[in-house]
């Protein structure tokens, strides 16, 4: 279907064309120059970071004003076009490619703002050229992994990204834990790299043809159990990626341990990369749908979301917490994606657009909203240096603009109407609603389980950003730093605050915005449903009477009641008479330390989970001389992670051993490597004579 | 000379450098394998000079003047004056004893047969035993470069390996285009070079030129 398209449009296109590669062109020269200039003027902190800010700020326009091209005009070649053993390396930007530039180029213009502050705390103290060097070519490598059109050079730009992100998150590699987290985001990128190599190349060896267009051509060419071989590879591979339960680990370590910036761009951007790949190599490259890797993908996704929610309200760290959060959205997004791969093996088309349309509409608030509180995680460590949730709180007082902006995007990530998170679960929702249409049994009773295990998430999400927001921002300092807070600099607070409006907008317009996804989920399915998704500003799913939803109705209704209870309440209520008097205390007087901790939030979920958590709680007393009264208690908690306990400590355990074992032949003597040679030279020498 | 003659003539010269290969493993001492070398180059030389006669290629000649100068004046030279320099013990200390790695040799001479038929029997080229002698003479150097302890021989092998290979070249092709030719004289020389910095760095290290010793670099 793709390619029919493009054959249609390409006569039309080729004016478009030109200055879609003198724009594309554009945005790899200014990233180049602008990483160069910041490391040439790097002993420049200040200039140097300017410089690589506005380079990445530039190149995000000219990027995004591509992808806004590509979504509503269709694929373009971007020209560039390299000879090579393994073919050409074409760029070329498909629909959902440009979907996913948007995506990067809008979070990428809002942290370069962002960056433009928050950098300014590390001067002195870490390179300004390292940072600005990195973050442009980090964007770059973003741009080359939507765009490529070749496997080899899709590898090395994945490769790319993998290691300028492990470069970032070493940034701060003096503070400690930072090393041990990139090493471990090293090595497992690496473990996912090469299933997606091995896949891809399995692909290529079939078809013929290293470029991913003759692939999606050609897949017929791929036995089925090579197919199926294929897909498991990708789905570990990109799931490494994407931070998918069990191989998810790394993600928790190491998107918190990167600069809050660099944080809000992996979490936000980077985990979206192996969703288009997903996408682009399940629907595209391999043929015809199997159910299983639906069912496959929908179970991992329902796994996925609950251990990541759960993970998300024990942390007391604010950034891991959001880092488990993210967890548990891509195991949303996968759900959709899940469901989208059943919908299309059925040959239910209509509904499996649907499904891709709630998955990517998620995948792009997610992408919005996460970046937005790891931006506003980055200005509340700005203010307080801390990460640890309990030493903060009352910080709404002290930093009124960063505690709004979090509160937004924490609301949308809790799914509250009329936010944009809101109406992407909501689609979501729908779209499983619809497997009773399935005819297969064993999928009426996996999806409604799934539905249910995402239900239950969403309960818990809600109730983590009720926890993240009233630790954090409410209630007294709990400690000096916390006290001493200080709202963050405007840059920062303009690169937030778009975000949060972003948030508002994806909401309130998204029977505008989805007809435009549906463009492109009609790229990869070939059908089209805005005429049954969107009618005015009203949102249904397929059939109208099934349900229906209008988020700038309700958005209006709920300013409307507010509105007419203040009124009443105003009306009827009499006048209100401030009084300023202390809390009754018991005699007690209260401190922070009364207050309810982040800890204590979560203590009930803790216990009604505990067989997944595998939490010990000890309580410790100190008694003085007088067993009466007590000196201390210590209240301690501790958390088994079940999957490092049960798939990694035995898979480390089991690799040691063999490689103990396989030490033996490297004993370090030229002569035996010498006599190895040889020896491998003979057999291949007499074997293939 | 007849053509027959002219024929027996490069074979034997061809089996002249296969033999000294077997000569090499058989050597005790540092500077008999520095000769044995020169030998063998000395009859490398020789070869190219017959078959520039036998094809009428005159840049063939060339290369043989230049493997006769280089390989049989200039680098044995260069390698007699490291081993006196450095004071290298006389003994060439093999890992495999003598007559064993004879019997190796002779059964890697077979498998350079065994490997080189199919090529054999598709050619009518009159030097296309030597194609199985070339194979033979560099799996040899491989394996005395693989059993022997000392850098010195290590260098020596690695120049037996580069003969095999000049041998294949010249009896298969009749000769590489003579830029290329020059490109690898150069390359060998400069090698040899190289490696004599290599040796004399690594006895001032190791206080010795047994390799075993590199063993402490692992980890």
């Amino acid at each position: 279907m793709m390619v029919s398209s493009m054959g249609v449009q390409s006569l039309g296109r080729e004016m478009v064309g030109m200055y879609s590669q003198s724009l594309f062109q554009a945005l790899i020269i200014i990233l180049l120059i602008g990483a160069a200039c910041a490391a040439i003027l790097h002993k420049h902190a200040k200039l140097s970071r300017s410089v690589a800010c506005s380079a990445v700020f530039i190149s995000a326009s000219a990027g995004a004003w591509l992808a806004i091209d590509v979504i509503l005009n269709g694929p373009v070649q971007l020209g560039v076009s390299l000879a090579t053993f393994f073919g050409d390396w074409t760029v070329s930007l498909d629909q959902i490619g440009g979907y996913f530039l948007l995506m990067v180029c809008m979070i990428m213009a809002c942290v370069a703002v962002y960056s433009l502050g928050y950098l300014k705390e590390y001067d002195g103290k870490y390179d300004a050229g390292l940072m600005g060097g990195l973050l442009c070519l980090f964007f770059l490598s973003l741009v080359l992994v939507i765009s490529s059109n070749n496997i080899i050079f899709f590898l090395i730009s994945w490769e790319l990204m993998s290691v300028l992100s492990f470069l970032l998150v070493m940034y701060e590699g003096r503070k400690e834990g930072v090393a041990p987290a990139g090493l471990l985001y090293l090595i497992m990128t690496h473990v996912g790299t090469a299933f997606i190599t091995v896949s891809f190349l399995l692909m290529a060896n079939y078809t013929g043809s290293y470029a991913f267009s003759d692939i999606a051509a050609g897949w017929a060419s791929i036995p089925m159990d090579v197919r199926s071989v294929c897909f498991v590879f990708l789905l570990i591979g990109f799931g490494t990626k994407a931070g998918m339960v069990p191989v998810h680990i790394w993600l928790p370590a190491a998107h918190p341990a990167a600069p809050s910036n660099i944080s809000a761009l992996m979490s936000g951007v980077m985990v979206k990369m192996a969703l288009i790949m997903m996408v682009r190599s399940f629907f595209l490259y391999l043929g015809p749908v199997q159910t299983w890797w639906g069912l496959a993908i929908l179970l991992i996704g329902s796994i996925s979301a609950l251990v990541g929610v759960l993970n998300a309200l024990k942390e007391t760290d604010i950034k891991s917490t959001l880092a488990y959060s993210t967890v548990e959205n891509m195991g949303i997004i996968f759900i959709g994606l899940g469901a989208s791969l059943i919908f299309d093996s059925y040959g239910l088309t209509a509904f499996a657009a649907l499904a891709l349309i709630a998955t990517l509409f998620h995948a792009l608030n997610h992408a919005v909203f996460k970046a937005l509180l790891f931006l506003g995680a980055g200005s509340v460590l700005h203010a307080t240096h801390t990460r640890n949730m309990e030493a903060m709180g009352g910080l709404a007082k002290r930093m009124p603009y960063t505690s709004a902006a979090v509160l937004i995007g924490l609301l949308s990530m809790a799914a509250i109407p009329p936010l944009g998170g809101f109406v992407s679960e909501w689609l979501l929702f729908q779209s499983l609603l619809l497997s009773a249409n399935i005819p297969d049994i064993l999928i009426k009773i996996i999806i409604p389980v799934s539905i249910a295990l995402l239900a239950l998430t969403g309960a818990l999400a809600a109730t983590m950003a009720v926890r993240f927001f009233g630790t954090v921002f409410l209630a007294r300092p709990r400690s000096e730093r916390a006290e001493d807070a200080h709202e963050s600099p405007r840059s920062m607070l303009i690169g937030m605050g778009f975000l949060a409006i972003m948030c508002f907008v994806l909401g309130l317009a998204s029977f505008a915005i989805l007809p435009y996804i549906d463009n492109v989920s009609a790229s990869v399915l070939g059908v089209s449903i805005t005429s049954q998704l969107v009618d005015g500003i009203f949102v249904s799913p397929i059939s109208s009477d099934f349900s229906t939803m209008a988020p700038l109705l309700i958005a209006v209704l709920a300013i409307g009641i507010l509105g007419l209870t203040w009124g009443m309440v105003r009306m009827y209520g009499g006048k209100q008479v401030v009084r300023e008097t202390d809390t009754w205390d018991c005699g007690t007087p209260l401190g922070p330390r009364n207050e309810y901790t982040g800890t204590a939030f979560s203590s009930p979920l803790v216990r009604i989970f505990s067989p997944i958590y595998r939490s010990q709680t000890e309580i410790r007393t100190e008694f003085t001389a007088s067993p009466y009264v007590k000196k201390r208690i210590t209240y301690g908690l501790r958390f088994t992670d079940i999957f490092e306990k049960y798939f990694y400590r035995p898979l480390v355990r089991f690799i040691t051993a063999v490689s103990k074992r396989l030490a033996v032949i490297q004993t370090g003597s030229i002569q035996a490597y010498l006599a190895y040679i040889f020896i491998m030279l003979l057999l291949l020498l007499v074997i293939f004579r | 000379m007849t053509q027959e003659l002219l024929t027996d003539t490069i074979n034997g010269l061809a089996a002249i450098v296969l033999l000294t290969s077997f000569f090499l493993v058989a050597n005790t001492r540092m500077h008999q394998l520095v000769r044995t070398f020169t030998l063998q180059s000395l009859a490398l030389g020789l070869f190219a000079f017959f078959v520039a006669y036998y094809t009428g290629a005159e840049h063939i000649y060339l290369v043989a003047v230049l493997t006769i100068i280089i390989k049989a004046i200039i680098i044995p030279r260069f390698l007699d004056y490291t081993i006196e320099k450095i004071q290298v013990k006389k003994e060439v200390e093999p890992l495999v004893g003598i007559p064993l790695s004879l019997l190796i040799c002779t059964g890697l001479a077979f498998i350079g047969y065994y490997i080189a038929e199919p090529v054999i029997a598709n050619g009518n080229i009159i030097t296309k035993n030597c194609l199985a002698i070339s194979v033979a003479v560099v799996l040899i150097g491989f394996y005395l470069m693989a059993s022997r302890r000392k850098a010195m021989s290590e260098v020596v092998a690695l120049l037996v390996i580069e003969n095999g290979l000049f041998l294949a070249a010249i009896s298969i092709t009749y000769g590489m285009p003579l830029i290329v030719e020059l490109g690898i004289f150069f390359d060998v020389f400069v090698t040899v070079l190289i490696m004599g910095v290599f040796v004399f760095k690594i006895n001032r290290t190791f206080e010795t030129l047994d390799t075993r010793f590199m063993r402490r670099l692992r980890d």
